[in-house]
């Protein structure tokens, strides 16, 4: 009986286009499907990677190693000879930092926004839409790490739910970089950044731990991953 | 099989027309001689006899003579037309045995040409040899070529003593010097030179000599070039009413562009510029052209991207008038792998360029590239136009610059991904204000120890960490700013959608920079301009 009426859930999501709601639904990511992060470390715990075809997330405070990550990503996607795509939405790549993170910059789409915050986010989603619809690219990314907490609030929860589904079954990891979860997407990965800074007598880098959060996976711990300034 | 047309009485203007009703592959070799493809035309007249007949026919239509020949080369066909329209060739043997004689044409089956040719005077090649550009006449250089010819072959009755002085084809009048050359060893038709080994001949006169023994044996020197007409892609409307907007201007668009992607389709062209004139019911044209990245031919892609351009640079008045024009260049050939992913089509990357563009703004997208300059912040941005997947996860490369008023590093990656380096660690990433935020800073035996900023967001408190200054300065010669340089897309020339590299403005700047960590463990780099005693964030590390 349980059965039945788990059945005709599935089959009313399903016709609603909504079976993406089921975790259970999806099918179980294999390492070939994921986009390493260049991380050793966070590769494995995370199976791979950022899963392709999902919606990730990378959240945390300023300084948590946010930006650090997502260059890391970045980096990997690039040196496996995949274009990737970053939505500037503040304009606040630095570009030497990129170049140091050995991000192939000429398979680099950059994106720069500008503007006032409403606006801003309005066009960096239009522009997040084109990317993802265009296809063809293995990461793409969306930098919102700035944007006030309001601005963020108001962003429909359907804007995720349409980029979930723009590149369901595609090769592209999305990824979002915002200081709290946004997509809340069942497929995709949250990680959740805490940054302590590492000094001596000089600044010598960033102690990031990373938290992985995920209704599907099975994640043994956090990870800690150094960064140095140079 | 290949025929030749040589004119020898009457207007040339309509030889090129009788030739067309053959084929569509012909050669110019001059004013009244033309070359002619017939390997298709076989299956329409069914034998070169009656493709000579047909040519002749249509040739005395019009009132021109023309001496007719068709044979397996183009050497063969050409000589004896010549000697057919010359009378040289009256003595019968270029028919003899070889070919077939008729009513005046001579048809000379494959295999016979240098029989055919044989009995033709010498005098035939000397035009022939200036004609071939030089380009050639380095592959005909034998490789058992000798330096010197043995003593005792002087006396060969089959080799001459000679002392021969090289000219450059080009040069060479038509008496040429190897003629009289010939004339001397007792060579008088072109049998006589093809009997002649080809090796001594080469030997003696070099790559001229072997080229006119080759020539005597009616082989080509190289293939048949046909002539290509001259393209033009072009396609106008006249419109009953004038339109305004974009709207109503697509469907003329699209209504222009497919018979123009069909025709460059036809012929295996793309089009790399499209120009776009909209006649205005002010008498004005506004003109735009776009330069594309790859040639295309999609008349979708082709209309979007006009109609994002138009969205930028819309016509100040109603249309009456439209004309399209493509640029016309060998198409795309793209082969696509089994083992890499699939990328991006051209034509998908110049929409979503044209796209972004239209949404962010002018040189808002892009690929980021490092400026080879010490000024902070100072960053490129240059069109995305990623290269193919090589598969090399090398080690370190640089890959040149670009030359500019400041040199652009195009990519440097500084190390592989995952290579084991001093301390394998990923480097800290800068999170930069592109304008520095000014900050209020309280300081005390000269180490910042409280900062406080009015941008929202970012806060402030008391200085945790903090480490410095750094002075750095530059920029001190520049006596004020000049706006971003672009190297191509000018505003005469056509809109490039690979638009431009713009460059980071160069401005001085002199200032003692620190890294500050907050009580929040946000970490700052802030700087204080010595100019004017002011604290700026710069960025903050994330």
């Amino acid at each position: 009986m349980a059965n039945q009426a788990l059945a005709a859930v599935h089959a009313a999501l399903r016709a609603r286009k909504l079976d993406r709601t089921l975790t259970t639904a999806l099918p179980t990511a294999a390492r070939g499907d994921a986009a390493a992060t260049g991380i050793a470390r966070l590769d494995a715990i995370l199976r791979g990677g950022l899963p392709r075809g999902e919606l990730s997330e990378i959240v945390g405070a300023r300084s948590s190693g946010r930006t650090t990550l997502l260059l890391q990503v970045v980096a990997a996607a690039t040196a496996r000879g995949e274009r990737a795509a970053l939505v500037d939405a503040f304009d606040r790549l630095d570009v030497a930092s990129a170049a140091a993170a050995a991000v192939d910059l000429d398979r680099l789409l950059w994106i720069r926004g500008s503007g006032g915050a409403e606006a801003l986010l309005d066009r960096a989603l239009k522009a997040l839409n084109l990317v993802l619809q265009a296809g063809g690219f293995g990461v793409v990314a969306i930098d919102l790490a700035d944007a006030p907490p309001a601005a963020l609030g108001a962003i429909p929860f359907t804007t995720w739910l349409r980029v979930q589904r723009t590149i369901e079954g595609s090769d592209t990891a999305c990824v979002i970089v915002a200081p709290q979860p946004l997509g809340r997407s069942a497929g995709g990965l949250t990680l959740a950044l805490t940054g302590r800074s590492r000094w001596s007598s000089c600044l010598r880098g960033v102690d990031v731990t990373v938290r992985v959060v995920s209704p599907r996976r099975q994640v043994d711990g956090d990870v800690c991953v150094g960064a140095d300034v140079r | 099989m290949v025929g030749a047309l040589y004119l020898v009485g009457g207007s040339a203007d309509g030889l090129l027309d009788i030739a067309r009703d053959v084929t569509p592959r012909i050669e110019i070799c001059g004013p009244g001689e033309l070359l002619l493809d017939l390997s298709g035309s076989m299956r329409l007249f069914g034998h070169p006899r009656a493709v000579a007949q047909e040519l002749r026919r249509a040739a005395a239509g019009r009132g021109l003579r023309v001496g007719v020949a068709v044979a397996g080369t183009c050497t063969a066909a050409r000589l004896l037309a010549r000697a057919r329209g010359q009378g040289t060739g009256e003595q019968g043997t270029g028919e003899q045995g070889t070919g077939e004689q008729g009513t005046g044409d001579i048809v000379v089956e494959p295999g016979a040409e240098a029989a055919a040719v044989a009995p033709l005077p010498l005098a035939l090649l000397a035009d022939m040899a200036n004609e071939e550009p030089s380009s050639h006449r380095h592959t005909l250089a034998p490789s058992h070529r000798r330096t010197a010819a043995p003593s005792h072959r002087r006396t060969c009755p089959r080799t001459i003593a000679l002392s021969h002085r090289r000219t450059h084809p080009r040069t060479l009048a038509p008496s040429h010097p190897l003629l009289s050359t010939f004339r001397r060893w007792g060579l008088r038709t072109l049998g006589d030179l093809a009997a002649l080994p080809a090796d001594e001949v080469a030997a003696r006169l070099g790559t001229d000599g072997l080229r006119w023994h080759r020539l005597a044996a009616a082989r080509d020197l190289r293939p048949l070039r046909p002539a290509v007409p001259e393209e033009r892609f072009e396609q106008a409307l006249d419109l009953d009413w004038p339109i305004e907007g974009l709207e109503p201007l697509s469907f003329v668009l699209g209504r222009l562009l497919e018979p123009l992607a069909a025709d460059l389709d036809r012929r295996g062209r793309g089009a790399a510029v499209v120009h776009l004139r909209l006649h205005l019911v002010t008498r004005a044209v506004h003109e735009r052209s776009l330069e594309l990245p790859a040639p295309m031919r999609d008349a979708r892609t082709l209309r979007t991207l006009l109609l994002l351009d138009l969205e930028s640079h819309p016509a100040p008045a109603a249309i009456d008038r439209v004309v399209v024009a493509a640029d016309p260049t060998a198409a795309r050939v793209l082969q696509c792998s089994l083992l890499h992913r699939p990328l991006p089509s051209p034509e998908q990357l110049s929409t979503l360029r044209a796209r972004l563009s239209a949404l962010m703004g002018e040189g808002r997208c892009g690929s980021p590239a490092v400026v080879d300059s010490w000024q902070p912040g100072a960053c490129g941005l240059k069109p995305f136009e990623p290269r193919e997947a090589s598969g090399r996860h090398g080690p370190q490369r640089h890959r040149g610059t670009e030359e500019g008023p400041q040199n652009l590093c195009v990519s440097v990656p500084l190390r592989p991904v995952g290579a084991n380096n001093a301390s394998n660690r990923p480097a800290a990433a800068l999170r930069r204000f592109r304008v520095p935020v000014p900050a209020r800073v309280r300081v005390e035996h000269g180490r910042p120890v409280r900062l406080r900023t009015d941008r929202r967001g970012l806060g402030g408190g008391r200085v945790a960490e903090c480490a410095g200054p750094w002075r750095t300065s530059g920029g001190w010669w520049i006596d004020r700013a000049p706006k971003p340089q672009r190297h191509r897309g000018t505003e005469e020339g056509p809109t490039s959608l690979c638009v431009s590299v713009s460059l980071w403005p160069v401005e001085a700047w002199d200032r003692d920079e620190w890294d500050v960590t907050l009580g929040d463990n946000a970490t700052y780099r802030a700087f204080r301009d010595r100019g004017t005693g002011a604290w700026f964030l710069e960025g903050i590390y994330d």
